[in-house]
């Protein structure tokens, strides 16, 4: 009986491979494939001759580590000040909604705000005296700053939702008030306590987070198409124009430049194990000298940092809406002088775009789910740990890099430019994100239920459909959300995989930044937003509707 | 001397302390016993300055003849120890203690930490990690690096009630003679009438006046 009421049964744990293996075939076959195709000597000998190389080169790692370095600091800082507050709670409320803003959307809103003929410099334009938009290089300027700032409003989220979610357990909560009270009582400022002891704690486990924030940095290719540098562009921009050029030997060049990105990303991390390795015993000093400094106050500062955040972030989406409708919007005039509905009207002409769009994702985020689910079904909560390399390759390995190796795996397969082969590409992406969401509350689920429910003569699938899987409700559309979130930004897989054939809203969206039309782009980023939006929204809907009927409320 | 003058703490569906006055003396321990929610935790919160969103207070709080209720947690002087030893893990023993001791020479510091240690039979675990010792042992370095930030009064959440019988007597012991030891005036917080010390004077909350 003992063994018929274990949480997961030895029939279940024979499993494990399956759901292992659809996930991790795949990826180690793109990986391979990647690596194989930068392996031609003639590549990297054009690639280290290009003379764009070097700038492009320094500008990935520079606009990488920028966006890292800032968005760390500003995150330390608003939770060294904000943790525990009401500002604090509301901030983590509002911090999916910002997650579900796709990278493109936002960009694309921030670009709206930043060009030259962008409001912000409509606004200034009285003050200026310009007449026209100056000649500034406000957006794609050399040093990739508006890159930089795009990155870190939207990195600065997504750390604060993981320093969020290591303070969110109860137990952790608690402690952390106590630490931070025995810190005050023997005469540390709050300030203080974080600095010398919460942080050296929770930073190591902040590390992959990290890690994911300085590749995405320096290697993004759909933010970097709308406000990054042009000449030169980014080694990722770069690599990517490479790979689609129709010249086998350019596309080569392009696999050694992503593989290239790879190696400045691993070596990048490495400098900086290295350095906290080196820096770890001058801050320990630091840290015990027992010198009691008095907090500034910061409250002011940091209020002014969260309200400027807020606003950019609420201007470039609102703007996205404006812009879509602004049929004739002279410079420096605040309101346009016609407003036109044209760029929805062709947008509602392509209607299949929408459809691709949300099919893809609907059955891509459905995928990652149910891989999601079938590898925490067949395997203990330890063997999390032991999958997480694999897991967070797709949020590691440069896009560039992952989607050369997977064009070449759907070749092979014969699924390129298929709908197929975009929605395995697509779940590839999905499943990653969809286990990191889902896992807190499905590891946390209650054994007991289970033993419960076989101790009445039901079967384990009987349990996981009439008692578990409700249960879980709420996180499991959360995570299906993500995984449609994760789907519609797609960009460099849809293109590659897809050859071009599939266009999405991304797609569509990305193709017009390049572009004059300006009311269409906007009609398309804030189609972009709002597909994922609506699906958030009606993930919470449903999880709130389940614990209301299960009286879960409170907890 | 830990002077309580007239302190009143209250929900906003009920008062949990009328009025409590009470003065702790030099090494004295007053004790505070009552059921679960009568306001024995809060009322520690509230000496120390970190009182939750949700619950009134009035009163004033008295250390040394110096008023600190309006001071701050970090400008009080009033150290609290709970039921977890909250020893910083990422820290050694040593420099656990250290992150108590006010600043100065470094090798002065040092050798402050070092008698504390041998004092409470720990001479050697210095370097060692918190999660390498016992039970017993991570709770007298978390009292050594209490009372070693000099607190003028200190602040006893239930410390006890983690630790098995045998270990429990003896780690009593040891606190209430290390307080009568550095004179510092103490509040405990418990549920157990085995921790109250020989001859402590003890509140309980339904009553809320101190026993003779």
């Amino acid at each position: 009986m003992g063994a018929a009421l274990r949480p997961v049964s030895a029939a279940a744990r024979r499993g494990w491979w399956v759901p292992a293996a659809t996930f991790a075939l795949p990826l180690l076959a793109s990986l391979w494939f990647a690596l194989a195709g930068a392996l031609d000597a003639g590549a990297w000998v054009r690639l280290v001759a290009d003379p764009a190389l070097p700038r492009a080169l320094a500008l990935s790692a520079g606009v990488g580590v920028a966006a890292t370095v800032l968005s760390l600091a500003i995150t330390l800082w608003l939770v060294t000040h904000l943790h525990g507050t009401a500002a604090w709670a509301r901030i983590e409320r509002t911090l999916g909604a910002l997650l579900a803003v796709p990278h493109a959307a936002f960009a694309i809103g921030l670009a709206l705000l930043l060009m030259p003929s962008g409001l912000l410099l409509r606004l200034a334009a009285p003050l200026a005296g310009w007449t026209s938009p100056p000649d500034v290089s406000t957006v794609h300027d050399p040093l990739g700053m508006a890159l930089i700032l795009g990155l870190v409003l939207k990195e600065v989220p997504f750390l604060l939702w993981n320093v969020a979610a290591q303070l969110r357990p109860v137990a952790q909560a608690a402690q952390l008030r106590q630490a931070l009270l025995t810190g005050q009582a023997m005469g540390y400022s709050a300030a203080s306590v974080w600095w010398r002891v919460l942080w050296p704690q929770l930073l190591p486990r902040l590390a992959l987070p990290l890690l994911a924030v300085w590749a995405y940095g320096a290697s993004v290719v759909d933010m970097a198409l709308v406000l990054g540098p042009t000449n030169p562009p980014t080694l990722a921009q770069l690599a990517w124009s490479w790979l689609l050029d129709a010249d086998a030997a350019v596309n080569a060049q392009g696999a050694a430049a992503a593989l290239l990105l790879a190696g400045v990303v691993a070596l990048g991390a490495l400098m900086a194990v290295a350095a906290v390795r080196a820096l770890r015993p001058l801050l320990r000093v630091r840290q015990v000298r027992g010198d009691r400094v008095a907090s500034g106050g910061a409250s002011r500062a940091v209020a002014a940092a969260v309200g400027s955040g807020a606003l950019l972030y609420g201007l470039a989406l609102a703007l996205l809406a404006f812009v879509s409708v602004a049929g004739v919007w002279r410079f420096p005039a605040l309101w346009p002088q016609v407003v036109s509905f044209d760029a929805w009207a062709g947008v509602a002409a392509s209607l299949p775009v929408l459809g691709h769009t949300a099919g893809l994702a609907l059955a891509s985020a459905a995928t990652g789910v149910l891989l999601a689910v079938a590898w925490m079904e067949t395997t203990p909560a330890g063997w999390d740990e032991r999958a997480a390399p694999l897991v967070f390759a797709t949020m590691l390995v440069p896009g560039v890099m992952l989607v050369a190796g997977l064009y070449q795996l759907m070749l092979l397969l014969r699924l390129d430019g298929s709908l197929t082969g975009l929605w395995l590409a697509h779940s590839l992406f999905t499943a990653p994100y969809a286990l990191v969401a889902l896992a807190p509350a499905y590891r946390g689920f209650d054994a007991r239920y289970e033993q419960t429910a076989r101790a009445l003569g039901r079967s384990r699938a009987a349990f996981l459909v009439r008692i578990k899987w409700p249960m879980l409700l709420a996180p499991l559309a959360s995570a299906f959300a993500v995984g449609f979130a994760v789907s519609v930004a797609q960009y460099l897989s849809t293109q590659f995989v897809g050859a071009g054939r599939h266009a999405t809203v991304t797609t569509e969206a990305l193709t017009l930044a390049s572009g004059g039309q300006r009311t269409l782009l906007a009609a398309y980023a804030l189609l972009q937003a709002l597909l994922p939006a609506l699906v958030f929204g009606a993930a919470w809907w449903l999880g709130q509707r389940q614990a209301r009927r299960l009286g879960l409320e409170a907890r | 001397m830990l002077e309580l003058h007239g302190i009143t703490l209250a929900t906003p569906q009920r008062t949990l302390i009328g009025g409590l006055t009470a003065t702790v003396g030099p090494g004295e321990v007053l004790v505070v016993m009552g059921e679960s929610g009568s306001g024995k935790s809060s009322l520690l919160a509230f000496l120390c300055g970190a009182l939750p969103a949700g619950l009134a207070a009035s009163g004033s709080v008295r250390v040394d003849g110096r008023e600190v209720t309006d001071l701050p947690t970090a400008q009080r002087r009033i150290g609290i120890l709970f039921q977890d030893d909250l020893l910083f893990p990422h820290l050694s023993v040593l420099e656990n203690l250290l992150f108590a001791l006010p600043a100065g020479r470094d090798a002065e510091r040092r050798s402050v930490a070092e008698a504390a240690l041998a004092s409470a039979d720990l001479a050697g675990y210095g370097p060692r990690l918190p999660h390498t010792l016992s039970g017993g042992q991570r709770s007298r370095v978390s009292v050594l690096r209490a009372l070693l930030a000099q607190p003028r009064a200190l602040l006893l959440d239930e410390p006890f009630s983690r630790l098995d019988m045998a270990l429990r007597q003896r780690f009593r012991a040891f606190v209430f003679e290390r307080l009568r030891a550095q004179g510092v005036p103490a509040v405990l917080v418990t549920h157990d009438a085995h921790d109250v010390p020989p001859g402590a004077r003890v509140i309980r909350l339904d009553d809320e006046e101190p026993a003779p």
